[in-house]
């Protein structure tokens, strides 16, 4: 039993439990996150630290708004590390990320079929 | 009550409206700062705004700062959305302009919260400028009758006379004063006496043009600016005005009191350069004249200079120019 990214519970909180508002977001987020992650690779890529802040600070909004916190804090350290101009260590962390996300991505779909059931 | 919704994040943006249309608001939601200054300045935008700090084109603290520069008459509430929680962070949102912030992701019931303390706030500011309007027409109008009081009639009047001979115009004063008020007081009483001076300046009111003035000048005197006015109107309508008092009696508690006024009318082109209070003094000998002519007329007050100029001999005139 793999560990649960998304924090379900508050996620439906955060919505009022208001289960189409839910599949709603996670709709829009699958639409949005590939290309906001493809946006931030070639941000780390081309070692653009103010780009690799804003597209952080964008998955992480969206992260945290699906109650998805261990995603969202690994995108707010990659943030950090833009505002802060380290990027010696953005590949390190946007590994880390994508290692999160790749675990998140089935776990949405989870979620979002047991809202649709 | 409409709100605006400024965040350039989709997921952000669809929560926010969400949760705040099931509270009852209207939303206007905008993805970008300048979108979300400009709704907000316009006369009939938004008060309460949600604003996200990281925005582009302008940010959340931008868009405050612009707001509280552009828009002076009536606030904005503004609440700062920012996943920034540092304290310098919210200092220097809190100092770009903002009401208050709040920090993402939101709780929906401390979102409604936030909201519902803006709306007292924004209430309490509708409640003073009602209150400013009220004084402010305290101040300018009689209690009585609620025409323009002294101070103020007779501060239009100066103001159109400047205007008059600016632009080479003719502005026309009525003072007019009801006859034998006392004895509508002695015979019907101080009630009656208020509801005749109340019915006056009504008829008053309905009797001359919406860019007229009328004001109370004292206990039953009534003064009439007639703004760019050629004399023949003048005169038409101080007649008028004299007939429509006349014509029927004032309905009162006390019964029917039939009213008279006599007035006196003095035309501004006629008198060259004088002051308001120069004038009216003129308007009030004429008015004296009217009612020393059996009342219930219209009396013009003419300079006497002119009238006068040809009754002096030359020599005179030379013996006053040395």
């Amino acid at each position: 039993m793999p560990r649960s990214l998304i924090d379900f519970a508050e996620l439906l909180s955060r919505v009022e439990n208001d289960r189409e508002l839910m599949r709603d977001l996670l709709s829009v987020f699958k639409e949005e996150f590939p290309r906001r992650r493809q946006a931030l690779r070639e941000a780390v890529e081309s070692l653009d630290a103010k780009r690799v802040a804003l597209e952080a600070h964008a998955l992480k909004g969206m992260l945290a708004n699906l109650a998805a916190r261990e995603a969202a804090e690994a995108a707010a350290r990659l943030e950090q590390l833009g505002r802060d101009g380290k990027s010696a260590e953005f590949r390190e962390s946007l590994a880390t990320l994508d290692n999160i996300a790749e675990e998140l991505l089935p776990q949405l779909d989870a979620c979002m079929a047991e809202v649709s059931g | 009550m409409r709100i605006l919704i400024a965040d350039d994040e989709i997921m952000s943006q669809r929560l926010l409206q969400k949760t705040m249309e099931r509270a009852g608001y209207e939303v206007t939601a905008v993805g970008n700062g300048r979108l979300a200054a400009d709704e907000l300045c316009k006369s009939e935008g938004p008060k309460l705004a949600l604003v996200d700090w990281v925005m582009p084109e302008l940010d959340g603290p931008g868009v405050c700062r612009e707001v509280r520069k552009r828009k002076e008459h009536s606030y904005v509430y503004m609440i700062l959305l920012t996943s920034k929680e540092k304290k310098e962070d919210v200092v220097a949102g809190l100092e770009s302009g903002a009401d208050d912030y709040l920090t993402k992701p939101f709780d929906p019931e401390e979102l409604k919260a936030r909201v519902r303390t803006g709306m007292r706030i924004l209430d309490l500011e509708d409640r003073l400028i009602e209150a400013r309007e009220g004084m402010r027409f305290q101040a300018t109008h009689d209690a009585l009758t609620s025409i323009w009081n002294r101070g103020v009639i007779i501060e239009l009047l100066g103001r159109e006379l400047a205007r008059s001979r600016r632009e080479g115009k003719c502005t026309a004063i009525l003072l007019g004063d009801l006859d034998h008020f006392k004895s509508v007081n002695d015979t019907y009483g101080h009630l009656a006496g208020d509801e005749v001076l109340k019915e006056t300046a009504r008829r008053l009111l309905s009797s001359v043009r919406s860019y007229d003035f009328v004001g109370r000048y004292g206990g039953e005197e009534f003064l009439v600016v007639l703004n760019n006015c050629d004399p023949a109107y003048g005169w038409t309508r101080a007649e008028d005005i004299r007939k429509i008092i006349a014509l029927r009696p004032a309905q009162t508690s006390g019964g029917l009191v039939p009213i008279t006024m006599s007035l006196g009318l003095l035309l501004s082109q006629e008198w060259g350069y004088r002051s308001a209070e120069e004038l009216l003094q003129e308007a009030d000998a004429a008015l004296y004249a009217a009612k020393g002519a059996a009342r219930n007329c219209v009396k013009v007050a003419t300079p006497k200079i002119q009238q006068g100029a040809g009754d002096i001999p030359v020599p005179e005139l030379e013996r006053r120019r040395r």
